[in-house]
C-alpha cells in the first residue's frame, strides 16, 4: 500500500472512530483539525438523516432522533459518494432502537421509500387502455405467463399501523389487520397508498417476476377460490389506473 | 479535449430555498451553479427544475465527491453519472475540489486535506487524466480551506495547484474566502499564495463566508467579510475579468441579501479592473 494510501486509511478511520489515538508525529494542534472534520463529518450525515427523515424525527422528539441518527452513523459508515444514501438501513436501526415502538421503524420506512421514489427513473406508464390494447390478442396461454414491469422507485412492505395516520399526525393508531403500504410516484410527487395484506402480497410476487396467474393462484389460497378471481381483476385496474405499471414485462 | 474560454459575469449558486425566485422570476445573475451530485440522480423533480434553470441561464457544474485525491482510485459509476448530467445540462463548465473524500472502505461527504508531497501529487494528476479523458473536457479545481496540515508536507499548496494545472492542462477555480481561512489556520500570506498561482488559469473565483475562531471554519453561512473583500480586489485587479459567485449554504438568506452581495463584487472588481 503507498505511503498516501496509508495516510489516507489512517485518518479516514480517525474521524470514523475519535478513540483511535493521534498518527505519530501528529501534535495536539493536528488533532484539533481532526476534531473540525471529525464534526463536519458526522454533521452531515445527521443533518442529511433529518432532512430525509422529518416526520420519524418530530415522532420521536429531538433528542432521540440525535441518538438514533448518531448510532446509525456510527454502525452505518457511509459507502456511496452520495449523501442521498446516508439514510439506507436506517428504518432497520429504529427498528433495533425503538423495538418497544414498532411504529417509529414503520415511519422511518415509509419516509425512506418516498425518498427514494423522488429521484427514481422516469418512466411512461401503462394505463387501462394501453394495457386493453397491448393484450388485445392475447389467447389463454398468454394470460396464463402475463407478468408486468411496475415503475421505477415502487417500494411495499408490511405495516401494522395506518401509516396515513402516521404520515400525517403521528398517531400510531394499531390497523385491526396487518395491510400493506405501497410507494410509488405520480408524476413528480412521491404517494403511498395502504392496500389489503393479500392485494400487497401478490403485488409483491409480480414485483419479483411472478405471472399474474400465479398472483392469482396466491390470491385464491389467501382470499378463497370464489372471491379470488373478482379481487384480481380489481386489483389489476387498480394498479393501472393509478400508474404503477409502466410496462408489459416480456 | 477543449480549452476553457474566460468567461466574464457574477452568479449565484442555486440552493432549494431560491428554486421559486430562479423559476418564475427574472435574477440578474450571469450564470448559475449547482452542486453536481444534487442533480446526479435517476429522474424526477430536481432535474426538471436544473433544465428549466438552464433554459434561463448558463450553468455551472460543482462538485464535491469526484476525489481526486484518492490514492484509492476513482469511482466509476460517479464519473458515469456525471458524465450523463455534463451531456444532459451543456455546463460552462464542470469544477471539483483539491481533496479527497473516500478511501476503498467509506465516504467522508467532507473535503479532506492531501498531504502535499511528490506522491499525492502524481496521484492526483493521474486521477484528473482520467476524470477529463472520461468526460471529455478539461476541467477546473478549487482550492480547499483546511484545518490541518501534514508532517510529510514538500511543498507549498500554491506551489502543488501551478505544478497540477500545468501537468493536466486543468483550469483553476480559485476560493478567495479558503485563501483566508487557510492563511489563518496555518500561518501564511494570503497574498503569497495568490501570487503563487499561475493567474492566467484561473476561471472562477469564489467568495464565502467563514467563522472565526482559534481554528477559522469555512461555514458558508454568513456574508463575505472584509478582509476576503480586499483580497478579492487585489486578486482581479491581477486576474482582470473573471467568472465570480457568492456560495451561501447554510443560514440561507433571502435572494436579494445575496444579490446585493453580488453587485458589491461586480462594483469592486469594476474598479480594480478600470484601475
Amino acid at each position: 500500500m503507498s505511503a498516501l494510501a496509508q495516510v489516507q486509511d489512517a485518518m479516514l478511520a480517525r474521524i470514523l472512530d475519535e478513540d483511535l489515538p493521534l498518527l505519530p508525529g501528529w501534535t495536539p494542534r493536528h488533532a484539533a483539525g481532526l476534531a473540525v472534520y471529525r464534526n463536519n463529518y458526522r454533521s452531515a450525515l445527521v443533518e442529511a438523516l433529518r432532512s430525509t427523515f422529518e416526520r420519524t424525527a418530530r415522532l420521536v422528539g429531538e433528542d432521540s432522533f440525535e441518538r438514533a441518527a448518531a448510532h446509525h452513523v456510527i454502525t452505518h459508515p457511509p459507502t456511496s459518494w452520495t449523501l442521498d444514501l446516508a439514510g439506507e438501513g436506517f428504518d432497520a436501526t429504529c427498528a433495533q432502537l425503538f423495538a418497544q415502538d414498532p411504529e417509529v421503524a414503520e415511519l422511518a420506512w415509509l419516509e425512506w421509500a418516498m425518498h427514494r421514489a423522488f429521484v427514481a427513473r422516469d418512466a411512461a406508464r401503462l394505463d387501462g387502455a394501453g394495457f386493453a390494447a397491448a393484450t388485445a390478442s392475447y389467447g389463454d396461454a398468454d394470460w396464463a405467463g402475463l407478468r408486468l414491469r411496475f415503475v421505477p422507485g415502487i417500494a411495499l412492505r408490511t405495516l401494522r399501523h395506518d401509516v396515513k395516520r402516521l404520515w400525517s399526525d403521528r398517531d400510531a393508531h394499531l390497523l385491526e389487520e396487518v395491510a400493506c403500504c405501497i410507494v410509488w410516484r405520480e408524476g413528480e410527487r412521491p404517494v403511498f397508498q395502504q392496500v389489503p395484506l393479500p392485494e400487497g402480497e401478490a403485488l409483491s410476487a409480480m414485483e419479483r417476476g411472478a405471472s399474474f396467474a400465479e398472483a392469482c393462484e396466491l390470491l385464491s389460497g389467501l382470499l378463497g377460490e370464489d372471491e379470488a378471481p373478482a379481487a384480481a381483476g380489481a386489483m389489476l385496474a387498480r394498479w393501472l389506473a393509478e400508474g404503477l405499471v409502466e410496462t408489459l414485462a416480456q | 479535449m477543449t480549452s476553457i474560454a474566460p468567461f466574464h459575469g457574477f452568479g449565484l449558486g442555486l440552493r432549494r430555498t431560491h428554486y421559486a425566485d430562479f423559476l418564475e422570476g427574472d435574477v440578474p445573475v450571469d450564470f448559475v451553479e449547482v452542486i453536481s451530485e444534487n442533480y446526479m440522480v435517476e429522474g424526477g423533480k430536481p432535474l426538471r427544475i436544473l433544465e428549466q434553470v438552464r433554459a434561463k441561464h448558463p450553468v455551472i457544474l460543482h462538485g464535491v465527491s469526484l476525489s481526486i485525491g484518492s490514492a484509492h482510485g476513482m469511482d466509476h459509476d460517479y464519473l458515469a453519472k456525471l458524465k450523463a448530467l455534463i451531456d444532459r445540462i451543456e455546463p460552462l463548465w464542470a469544477s471539483d475540489h483539491l481533496c479527497w473524500t473516500h478511501n476503498s472502505a467509506h465516504n467522508s461527504h467532507d473535503l479532506l486535506p492531501l498531504p502535499l508531497t511528490r506522491e499525492a501529487l502524481e496521484v492526483v494528476c493521474e486521477n484528473i487524466d482520467r476524470a477529463q479523458t472520461a468526460l471529455g473536457r478539461v476541467m477546473l479545481f478549487e482550492n480547499p480551506s483546511s484545518y490541518l496540515t501534514f508532517p510529510e508536507d514538500e511543498m507549498a499548496e500554491w506551489e502543488f495547484l501551478s505544478e497540477m494545472a500545468r501537468r493536466t492542462g486543468c483550469y483553476l477555480l480559485l476560493d478567495v474566502n479558503n485563501v483566508h481561512v487557510s492563511a489563518q489556520n496555518h500561518g501564511f500570506s494570503a497574498q503569497d499564495y495568490i501570487a503563487g498561482l499561475p493567474l492566467d488559469r484561473v476561471r472562477q473565483i469564489h467568495l464565502a463566508g467563514h467563522t472565526p475562531g482559534e481554528i477559522v471554519i469555512d461555514t458558508h453561512d454568513r456574508e463575505v467579510c472584509g478582509e476576503v473583500w480586499a483580497l478579492y480586489a487585489e486578486t482581479v485587479a491581477r486576474t482582470g475579468p473573471v467568472a465570480t459567485m457568492i456560495e451561501r449554504d447554510d443560514k440561507i438568506p433571502p435572494l436579494a441579501e445575496l444579490l446585493g452581495e453580488l453587485d458589491h463584487a461586480r462594483a469592486l472588481a469594476a474598479q480594480r479592473i478600470a484601475a
